[in-house]
């Protein structure tokens, strides 16, 4: 007997999913962070699994976790001191990065600091061209000269970016040797070997990035792999990526960039798997935490990828599941404004103290006290128990409001939900224009812990039809990590024309990209089984300032089918912006190539339909919901079989969140335990 | 169903469907203008034209305010499915110059139009006398390409053919216009759907009522702010360096008069029309929304919380008077009012410090030069025309931090392009890119810094154009005690001996191996610069931001082997503060010589005998003024310098004076 597990760390609640090899039992665990103990709710979680479970520590075969120790580095400001070496004259790339600044209405509109301060960035004279041509040797001169004052002003790394080091990292290459031997103390990060693209300040922010967050990241990395080691769990651990495949523990002490939204795009694997296994091609998938909403989607069973996501302050250009976030939770500050009109957040109670009726010190009111006050929440345990419901407070902080508003405290909080859901509204308009997508062919996932209380509103309020909630959406994270490949990205800037003349510099970059890609997922990450790898470039337009990515057939490359490339670019160009021009000249900006071993997917079987018609619900209860009181049909998730069918408006409640169904939407349960929501329409 | 309480809801069903709009138009247009420089707006309007709401993300931030309701008068019939359009700056003052294509759509429900969805694109070229139809050398509207009076392009969902087919005739660029048209017309057709879908779950009746309900919000929120300012006349004026090619300075000036929730923006005394395309069209509108970005501005910044809608300019009224640069008449040529436009902002940022000097900042640097680089490729022999980075400088000190560098304010949403690209398809090679030290004006609050980009050019007859250019001259304002910030500068060669000094020359051919060198200005400093800690200072020096010799000059701070003097500073500050300047403004030296001159009566004598003039003849008497007012020296005279005027141009028209 042997296990899988996933672990999914969050800012409240770390999730655990463990699945059994063979038999395909599957358990999941809930237990609260120890910010003081980092380490200890792991172990914790651990015991817990044994205890209930039967979960034996040296059964374990595989470790997969997501961890935001990462993003919580740049967001709390708490990485390494490092400096920066730049190709003289260019030293301010990173602070005018692209210009163009947030809050463009605001004269107070500002940068967010540097993760780098100006001081700790020298230029020194060297010069590569665009064709990698050297223009300028490097003075090593004034390189030891750097490194000296470096050292003097005290930092933990070096962070170095030349101009044009994607196409020769010769530079970089020295001028690391160079720092090697004269501060041997200070680790290393060039441009070019964190991620070789074109574009100056978003391959220098990309190794900032790696090198900010690496320190603390391969700390936590080695605490966690003694941590497992000390209970005697055989499985070296694995880590989610942001592209939604796992690394090594052992990988990520040095690809830390690489892990940066590692629990959120599992999230998004996570919901992919379950969609497909209830056949169901396009999702907008919903994540709603105490703080923030995390949208994403999954078009034709594929989720979206794409650069330029942000964390904290800083765009991410390293690929990564397409997935964004909004400052609006379960946690979000609901306010009236001087003309008596309601607003939410953007301030937010977070985690701590969190909304009022958490209990924990939350004084003001929040959507969650708003779910709280209209009666939805509260009829199970919250959290496994692990969080007492006070509905008097949530009642109290919302009646404050109501008086400021003139309002009854129902009507309060039934008009901060409709705010709440409305916010959301705007963004996932923005996603939906951005793809160009109809959202009338979705379903709406929704997850996380507030998810689900939230998500028949949004679909309601967009006109999607269908929403399909998880059997466990607290764990559709960690399950994401159970199931994903091991997958590794590989890039080669090319920028020439997609022509002939060309061929032999792709064939070339090809044959390099297929050998890095091999001696990673081979070597480094010890993978033996099958490997798939998916070639695509970057191409565009001559003249257009943005490429697309289009996947490529190595065979084209190959046989110099130049013209099956450009036709694969002009369909895929139609297909994103409505337009193409087959006389224009098309560029090949960059090589990719993705690595990705398959990991054994549990072969799960549905269960049988053990029940047919009406489920009965548990009780009665009095909620406020569509401006009047109401009983309201409550279920427990326990309780609902394959087959059950019911109509809203009903409230299901679960160990690790609630469902909010109004009326108008007709339930059923399918053979994964999912409850599926479909909007009646109207004949 | 639309309610006081729940009006956010609909608000941000609107600015969803704007949104929408955006993403759409931004995914499918053609042109670098809407994916670069995002030169392009949408919106959502009430059945009147005026604008309800707007995108916050994308597009460019001059129209919140706009109201489309003389454009729309102008058009005959509307039936659904017609799309209007016009690009013209004399027909309902919509389009204020030649290359901006506003369309606008009406929205039926039941027969009625419950609304209108509108916005613009910024044309890559309408034909005219230079490519993208651009110079501060055109003189007349019909050099700056063809223009279509209000009419309509889409009949029942369909082009008009016709109407097309005269464009594209007259334009260099008929692809990306074509492309861009059919993209914003898309953009229309997503922001119906988004109409309709309101209108189902607000009402019709609901719908139109709770548009009313947000420009009420929006007006509120403006009197808000207008009563949290005292009242009282404001008065300011500014400068563009140049009126014309080489010409006089153009001095805008604005009297804000505050009285409880309302204000009146009186632009007199702003120079007559010229006779260059620097010329702004509003067409005696007292709330047109080009007089009013800056207002947005301010409002957003006294209020992060403002709802962007026509509803916010109720409590403005603006007086220009006709046949003044604010307020040309036809034909006069408008192309390049963008940096007019500029200028008309740190004109309203600079009443509103005067109103509220706690609540805002010093001027931001207020000119961004798009630079253009027109070369030959050495190895195809082909040419070759790319935009390079535009060259932006720092926002002003604020009350309470420095002003971002190198960008900020009202130029935060300009976007630049990687030097790895630019020198990957441009035969160019940057020399730097980067911050200037000793650029942002010294203050408590030190300015931003500007840009400074060089590169060298290495084929024969290389043009650079400069878009833009100016505050060459003037220099972006200090305030309370704060220093103004250096002035922008466009150089072939510094420091060699074929050293070329250009100012704000926007057109320079080059030769092989020349460096090309353009700073932007920076940003005023506000507050004391005695009064900034000398351990900030001392890292501002640690930065490169400031050199220890300005720390000394400017700030007083003696910086010795990298640790602040705490004595000798003392000293020097006590010295410095002996000769600080008073004023509200420092404007630097430039301005003060030229009002040495040019002041306050002079410019008043000016401004009545121009107003009495023909607008024909203003320009020109002004110009011959000036040149009479440089003769005369230090002490001239304005009245005696037009007697001398009338000596050599007798066929000047007689005019009667207003008594003074």
């Amino acid at each position: 007997m042997s296990w899988r597990i996933g672990v999914d760390i969050g800012g409240t609640f770390i999730d655990f999913c463990a699945m059994e090899t063979g038999t395909n039992r599957f358990e999941t665990i809930k237990v609260l962070t120890t910010p003081n103990e980092p380490g200890k709710e792991l172990l914790d979680g651990l015991s817990l699994l044994q205890e209930r479970h039967g979960v034996a520590p040296e059964e374990v075969i595989s470790f997969v976790h997501g961890t935001t120790v990462g993003i919580n580095t740049i967001i709390q400001r708490k990485g390494s001191r490092l400096a920066l070496i730049t190709t003289a004259g260019f030293e301010d790339v990173i602070e005018l990065a692209r210009l163009r600044m947030p809050e463009m209405y605001s004269l107070f509109c500002a940068r967010p600091e540097q993760l780098i301060p100006r001081d700790l960035i020298h230029g020194v004279r060297q010069r590569q061209l665009a064709n990698g041509a050297i223009a300028e040797e490097l003075d090593r001169e004034a390189l030891a000269d750097v490194i000296a004052t470096i050292r003097s002003k005290g930092v933990d790394g070096v962070v170095i970016s030349f101009l044009h080091a994607y196409r020769n990292p010769a530079h970089e290459a020295q001028a690391k040797a160079l720092i090697a031997e004269l501060a041997p103390e200070l680790f290393v990060f060039t441009s070019s070997e964190v991620w070789p693209v074109i574009r100056e300040y978003e391959r220098s922010t990309t190794a900032i990035l790696n090198g900010y967050v690496h320190p603390r990241v391969a700390g936590y990395l080695g605490a966690l792999e003694a941590a497992l080691a000390s209970r005697g769990v055989p499985a070296g651990p694995m880590l989610t990526k942001s592209n939604g495949g796992l690394m090594t523990a052992e990988t990520g002490k040095r690809a830390c960039v690489n892990m940066l939204l590692s629990g959120t795009a599992s999230g998004v694997i996570g919901a992919a798997y379950l969609a497909e296994q209830a056949g169901i091609a396009n999702v907008l998938t919903l994540d709603i935490g105490g703080t923030s909403a995390d949208l994403a989607l999954i078009i034709d069973g594929k989720p979206q990828f794409g650069t330029g996501e942000t964390v904290g302050d800083f765009p991410l250009f390293v690929p990564s599941v397409s997935v964004t976030s909004i400052g609006s939770g379960g946690g979000s500050i609901a306010w009236a404004d001087a003309f008596g009109v309601l607003k939410v957040g953007p301030e937010s109670a977070g985690s701590t103290p969190g909304p009022a009726c958490y209990g924990r010190g939350g004084t003001r009111a929040t959507v969650t006290d708003a779910m709280a006050t209209c009666g939805f929440l509260g009829h199970t345990p919250i959290a496994y128990d692990q969080i007492g419901m006070r509905r008097d407070r949530a009642e109290a902080v919302i009646g404050e409001l109501a008086g400021l508003l003139g309002l009854a405290s129902q009507a309060t909080a039934e008009a901060i939900i409709a705010v709440a859901v409305s916010e959301m509204f705007v963004e996932v308009n923005k996603l939906v224009a951005r793809y160009g997508v109809d959202l009338r062919e979705f379903t709406l996932m929704p997850f996380g812990g507030a998810g689900p209380m939230l998500g028949c509103f949004l679909a309601r309020e967009l006109g999607i039809p269908h929403v399909m909630v998880p059997q466990r959406p607290g764990v559709v994270s960690a399950l994401g990590g159970l199931i994903a490949d091991v997958k590794g990205d590989f890039i080669q800037t090319i920028f020439a024309p997609s022509a002939a003349e060309s061929l032999p510099r792709l064939r070339e970059a090809l044959l390099r990209l297929k050998a890095d890609g091999s001696a990673w997922i081979r070597d480094e990450q010890g993978f033996t089984g099958q490997v798939i790898e998916t070639l695509s470039a970057d191409m565009r337009y001559h003249g257009q300032s943005f490429e697309i990515e289009v996947p490529l057939a190595e065979p084209w490359l190959a046989e110099g089918d130049i013209a099956a490339i450009n036709a694969a670019f002009h369909r895929q160009h139609l297909a994103i912006y409505d337009f193409n021009d087959e006389a224009g000249e098309v560029q090949i900006v960059n090589l990719r190539l993705v690595v990705s071993g398959t990991t054994e997917r549990p072969g799960l079987t549905p269960v049988p339909e053990t029940a047919a018609g009406a489920a009965v619900p548990e009780r009665l209860i009095p909620v406020w919901l569509d401006g009047a009181n109401q009983e309201v049909a409550l279920y427990h998730r326990n309780a609902l079989r394959h087959g059950h069918d019911f109509s809203g408006p009903a409230i299901v409640a679960q160990d690790d969140t609630t469902i909010c169904i109004p009326a108008g939407f007709e339930a059923h349960v399918d053979g994964w335990l999912n409850l599926h929501l479909t909007l009646r329409t109207e004949a | 169903m639309v309610d006081k309480v729940t009006l956010q809801v609909l608000a941000n069903h609107c600015r969803a469907a704007a949104e929408n709009m955006a993403y759409t138009l931004y995914r499918t247009a053609h042109s670098t203008f809407v994916k670069e420089t995002e030169d392009f707006t949408v919106m959502v309007m009430d059945r009147t034209g005026r604008v309800v709401a707007v995108p916050m993300d994308l597009g460019a931030t001059w129209y919140p305010g706009m109201n489309y309701n003389r454009a729309i008068d102008l058009v005959d019939e509307y039936r659904p499915g017609d799309i209007a359009f016009t690009n013209d700056p004399y027909s309902g003052y919509l389009a204020t110059h030649a290359p901006d294509t506003h369309l606008w759509k009406p929205i039926f429900h039941e027969g009625e139009i419950v609304c209108f969805v509108g916005g613009h694109v910024h044309n890559t070229d309408m034909g005219g006398a230079v490519p993208a139809s651009l110079s501060r050398s055109l003189t007349e509207i019909h050099q700056e390409g063809i223009r279509f009076p209000p009419m309509t392009l889409m009949r029942d969902g369909v082009f008009d053919e016709k109407v097309l087919r005269i464009m594209m005739m007259n334009v260099r660029k008929p692809d990306l216009n074509m492309g861009d048209l059919k993209a914003l017309a898309g953009a229309l057709n997503t922001g119906e759907r988004k109409i309709q879908a309101m209108i189902a779950k607000f009402g019709a009746k609901g719908f139109m009522e709770g548009l009313d309900g947000l420009m009420d919000y929006a007006e509120h929120q403006a009197r808000e702010i207008l009563r949290s300012i005292p009242d009282g006349e404001y008065f300011f004026s500014d400068y563009a360096d140049e009126d014309s090619v080489d010409g006089n300075p153009c001095r805008l000036a604005l009297t804000l008069t505050i009285k409880g929730d309302e204000a009146v923006l009186d632009f007199t005394g702003s120079d007559p029309q010229l006779g260059s395309s620097l010329n702004v069209p509003t067409g005696s509108d007292p709330r047109h929304t080009l007089l009013l970005v800056g207002v947005y501005y301010v409002l957003y910044t006294l209020n992060p919380q403002l709802l962007l809608n026509s509803g916010l300019t109720r409590p403005f009224t603006c007086i220009a008077p006709e046949g003044t640069v604010l307020n040309p008449s036809f034909p006069a040529a408008v192309g390049m009012r963008s940096l007019t436009c500029g200028r008309v902002r740190s004109l309203i940022f600079g009443a509103f410090s005067l109103a509220i000097p706690e609540r805002m900042p010093a001027a931001p640097a207020g000119s961004s030069s798009i630079v253009n680089v027109m070369t030959t490729d050495e190895k195809t022999h082909r040419s070759i025309i790319a935009a390079i980075n535009p060259v932006v400088g720092g926002g002003g000190g604020m009350p309470h931090r420095d002003g971002p560098n190198g960008s900020g304010a009202d130029a935060a949403y300009l976007k630049n392009t990687p030097i790895e690209i630019t020198e990957t398809e441009v035969p160019i090679q940057f020399v730097r890119y980067g911050l200037l030290p000793d650029s942002g004006g010294a203050g408590r609050w030190r300015g931003g810094l500007a840009t400074v980009m060089e590169f060298k050019v290495f084929a024969p007859n290389t043009r650079i154009t400069a878009r833009n250019r100016d505050r060459s001259i003037f220099r972006p304002w200090g305030t309370l005690g704060g220093l103004s910030a250096e002035p922008s500068n466009f150089i072939i060669n510094p420091g060699a001996a074929n050293e070329r000094v250009l100012g704000n020359t926007d057109i320079a051919v080059t030769e092989p191996g020349d460096i090309i060198h353009i700073h932007s200005p920076g940003g005023g400093g506000r507050g004391s610069p005695l009064e900034r800690e000398p351990e900030r200072v001392l890292l501002d020096v640690a930065r490169g931001y400031v050199s220890v010799a300005a720390a000394k000059d400017r700030y007083g701070v003696v910086i010795r082997d990298g640790a602040v003097d705490a004595e000798a500073t003392a000293a020097r500050r006590a010295e410095m503060k002996q000769n600080a300047h008073g004023g509200h403004f420092h404007f630097g030296p430039e301005r003060d010589a030229f009002e040495s001159v040019w002041h306050a009566r002079n410019y008043a004598a000016l401004t009545r005998l121009l107003a009495a003039l023909p607008v024909h003849w203003r320009f020109f008497t002004k110009t011959k003024i000036f040149a009479a007012m440089r003769e005369a020296g230090p002490q001239a005279d304005v009245t005696s310098a037009f007697g001398s005027v009338r000596r050599d141009y007798p066929q000047v028209p007689e005019i009667a004076l207003a008594a003074e």
